[in-house]
Formats: C-alpha cells, sequence, structure tokens
C-alpha cells in the first residue's frame, strides 16, 4: 500500500473514531461543558436538549460579532447551542445553517430550534468540513466550537470555509491548541483524536 | 496542533486580519468534562503528563480571520 493510501485510511480510522465517539455520548454529557462556557443569561435562551449537548471549547458566537440580516454557518452544529444563539442574533432578516456529518445530532438540533422558536430561519444540513454541501460565496460568517481540532485534514477543511465566505466575510472559532509535545501514546488515542 | 501552525493553515488558504485571543488553559481537569475523553485516556494522561503540566495540556482559543474583499 502507497504512502497516500495509507494516510487516507488513517483519515477514515480517524472520521469513524470521532463518528463512534459522538454517537455514544449520553444524554445530558455536555452540562458541565455548558456551565463552563456560556453565561446564565446566555443558558436561559437556550433549550435543555441544546445544553445537554454542549460539547465545545469556547463560545464563539460571544466573539463573533453578528448582525441583524447575515447569514452564519455553524460547522459541527451538533445538539445547536450555538447554531440557536447565532440564528436569534442575525433575525429576523438573516440565516443560521448547522453543518453535521450524524444524523442524530442534526435531528436533535432541529427539536431544539423549533422548541427555541428558530426554526423559521435555522437549518441543519447533513455534511462534513472537508466538503461543505454549499455554493461558494454562500455565508457572511463561519463559527464552530471545538470542531475543527477532530479533522484529519483541516488544510482542506479550512480551505472549504474560505470557499463558502463571500468576500470580506468572517471566520469566529473557538479550539484548542497544543503548544508543547505530548506523549505519543495519548496522540495516538481514538478517544484524544475525538476529544 | 500549534497555534502558529493553525496561523500558517488560515494564511496559506487566503485568509487576512488574523487574531488568536482570549486564551483559556484547558487541562485535564476540563477534558473530565467531556464525555469523550474516556476514563483509559483520563488516566493515562495523569500516568503520562508531568504534573506541573497536566493543568494546561491544551489551550482554548479563539480565532477570528476575514475572507479578502
Amino acid at each position: 500500500m502507497g504512502e497516500a493510501h495509507q494516510d487516507l485510511l488513517f483519515q477514515s480510522d480517524i472520521k469513524e473514531a470521532v463518528r463512534a465517539a459522538y454517537a455514544a455520548i449520553p444524554s445530558g454529557g455536555g452540562d458541565p461543558v455548558a456551565r463552563r462556557l456560556y453565561s446564565d443569561e446566555e443558558l436561559e435562551e437556550i433549550p435543555r436538549g441544546a445544553i445537554d449537548w454542549a460539547l465545545g471549547v469556547g463560545n464563539p458566537v460571544r466573539h463573533a460579532e453578528l448582525r441583524i440580516g447575515e447569514t452564519v454557518l455553524d460547522i459541527g452544529s451538533g445538539g445547536g447551542i450555538d447554531t440557536i444563539m447565532a440564528a436569534r442574533r442575525v433575525a429576523p432578516s438573516g440565516r443560521a445553517i448547522g453543518l453535521d456529518m450524524l444524523d442524530e445530532m442534526r435531528d436533535r438540533a432541529r427539536a431544539n430550534a423549533a422548541q427555541s422558536g428558530v426554526s423559521g430561519w435555522t437549518e441543519f444540513v447533513a455534511g462534513e468540513m472537508e466538503s461543505i454541501p454549499l455554493v461558494d460565496e454562500a455565508v457572511d460568517v463561519v463559527i464552530s466550537n471545538g470542531v475543527l481540532n477532530l479533522s484529519a485534514r483541516k488544510s482542506r477543511a479550512l480551505a472549504e470555509i474560505h470557499r463558502v465566505l463571500r468576500p470580506g466575510g468572517r471566520l469566529c472559532l473557538a479550539d484548542l491548541v497544543v503548544d508543547d509535545e505530548l506523549p505519543p501514546e495519548i496522540l495516538t488515542s481514538d478517544s484524544a483524536w475525538a476529544g | 496542533m500549534a497555534e502558529r501552525v493553525f496561523a500558517r493553515k488560515l494564511e496559506k488558504v487566503g485568509f487576512a486580519d488574523l487574531s488568536v485571543g482570549h486564551h483559556v488553559a484547558f487541562g485535564i481537569e476540563h477534558a473530565s468534562l467531556f464525555p469523550l475523553f474516556t476514563p483509559e485516556l483520563l488516566a493515562l494522561m495523569h500516568r503520562l503528563i508531568p504534573p506541573d503540566r497536566q493543568g494546561c495540556v491544551a489551550t482554548s482559543v479563539i480565532v477570528k480571520a476575514r475572507k479578502p474583499r
């Protein structure tokens, strides 16, 4: 097997590990994460179901400077907490789009958006960040929360984000960076990739 | 991914006005809040990472950038 094929296999393994880890999460696991990242006021406007699935590492909506009328794409929208927050800030003439590769997450996010009253201008689409199913220059702002680090092809994902942003459009994402080397036993763990 | 690598990748695909801020230490204690970090991985991290680094195994950041007009 050539190096390119081995690399593709590695990427496939990582994607499957991420998919399996997220599919196996028990409901309610995100509550302590949400309490750490969002204020009480912010959580008051979010339904319980979205808080229970909050698995981000920051609060990108707080820093995205969203304006009424903008179209926002949330990469890896999960249970929908950031998509719903973004939808409230761009209403009533804007639009929020959540992208997630897991059917069960999109179903949860749709239910949470409906409970929040933002369904009229919010949609959740199936897809992966390395191949975003939107036309060029479709959105004003891209947000993401702890998702880019899950990709085995980060440059590809960033190029896709760049493609779907209109000229002058903004990216605002929360993620983890690591400046010191971690032990290889940790770096090669499926759970470390998924987390 | 290191912060400087992240920044370089963003610039390489064409983003401008890049800023990385709101640095917050992310330690093993924080990782334990996430259901995706298994007990086995957390135990491994406690065993292999020196105690003085366990409070900051990574850093959460807010990355902002703009697509040029």
